[in-house]
């Protein structure tokens, strides 16, 4: 499997850290409701078919993605820049 | 480079023979001490002063894209989006750049003691580099003068490609003798000698 990393380029996939679902959303620290808690930090959809997932590239630029897999194929379709760096990324993978 | 009396090498204890019996050596590997190699990370806003700040202390701005800037003995490494690792002759380097960057342009990390410099030259060296190394080291793709971060075996390198067949690879001090064990024996298939 090989994730194409916007400031890198084409790597490994050994070189990124697998940070988990894309989708999850952390509930707000003043929202006190126990089970919004326990549903961001533990259930997950487990789809068949495509998946936005986070990378860390902790053995590279060490920025975070957002990889669209297909849990079936591996097959990798999209690699997204997040954060406050984005803008820079998305300049850079041109 | 002039290497400071306190600085000891990793390296210094180990056996470096000259080259396996019997082989030409094709590669040639040595080791450096930077005087000064210093991480500056610029804020995502703050990406032009961080530069004009690194040409003030240097004497030379990063460069475009993937390439490192030279200027005599300064070298300025892309290291990810706003982030540099510059080494320089100087010993002063992290106090000068720390002085130009306050912590509201950016941060300024002293890395002089944590790398250790390990060149390998030659004709074969791109090949020897290949062969726990998963990046493609082909001119095209990797060219002289260009930077790349990547790891060997989980451990982090950062490769800055001098000349066609030379390498400079930035590893951490503490795996440095790890990495050296693994380069020599891989140079041995083609053969090598310690310069
Ligand atoms: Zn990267």
């Amino acid at each position: 499997m090989r994730i194409t990393c916007p400031w890198c380029g084409e790597r490994d996939h050994q070189e990124f850290t697998y940070r988990g679902d894309a989708a999850a959303k952390r509930p707000a620290m003043s929202d006190e409701s126990i089970e919004a808690h326990q549903a961001y930090v533990y259930d997950r959809e487990n789809p068949d078919g495509a998946h936005r997932e986070l990378w860390n590239h902790t053995g590279g630029c060490r920025k975070h993605l957002v990889v669209t897999r297909n849990t079936l194929t591996h097959q990798i379709t999209l690699c997204e820049p997040i954060g406050p760096w984005a803008k820079r990324l998305k300049a850079a993978a041109k | 480079m002039v290497n400071t009396p306190d600085k000891v090498s990793p390296l210094a204890d180990l056996a470096m023979p000259n080259r396996p019996a019997g082989r030409q050596p094709q590669v040639e590997l040595s080791e450096r001490l930077c005087d000064s190699l210093v991480q500056v990370q610029a804020w995502p806003g703050t990406m032009a002063k961080v530069h004009k700040a690194i040409s003030d202390v240097t004497g030379t701005r990063p460069a475009k894209g993937h390439a490192a800037a030279l200027k005599g003995p300064v070298c300025i490494m892309p290291a990810g989006p706003g982030r540099y690792l510059i080494e320089d002759e100087t010993e002063n380097l992290e106090i000068r750049l720390r002085a130009a960057i306050g912590a509201h342009l950016g941060a300024v990390t002293g890395l002089t003691h944590g790398r250790v410099v390990v060149a390998i030259r030659g004709e074969k060296a791109a090949w020897v580099l290949a062969s726990g190394i998963a990046i493609n080291f082909d001119p095209s793709a990797f060219p002289v003068g260009d930077v790349r971060l990547t790891h060997h075996h989980d451990i982090g390198v950062t490769i800055h490609r001098t000349a066609e067949d030379a390498f400079d690879l930035y590893v951490f001090t503490s795996f440095a003798r790890g990495f050296w064990h693994w380069i020599s024996t891989a140079a041995e298939e083609v053969g090598y000698s310690v310069g």
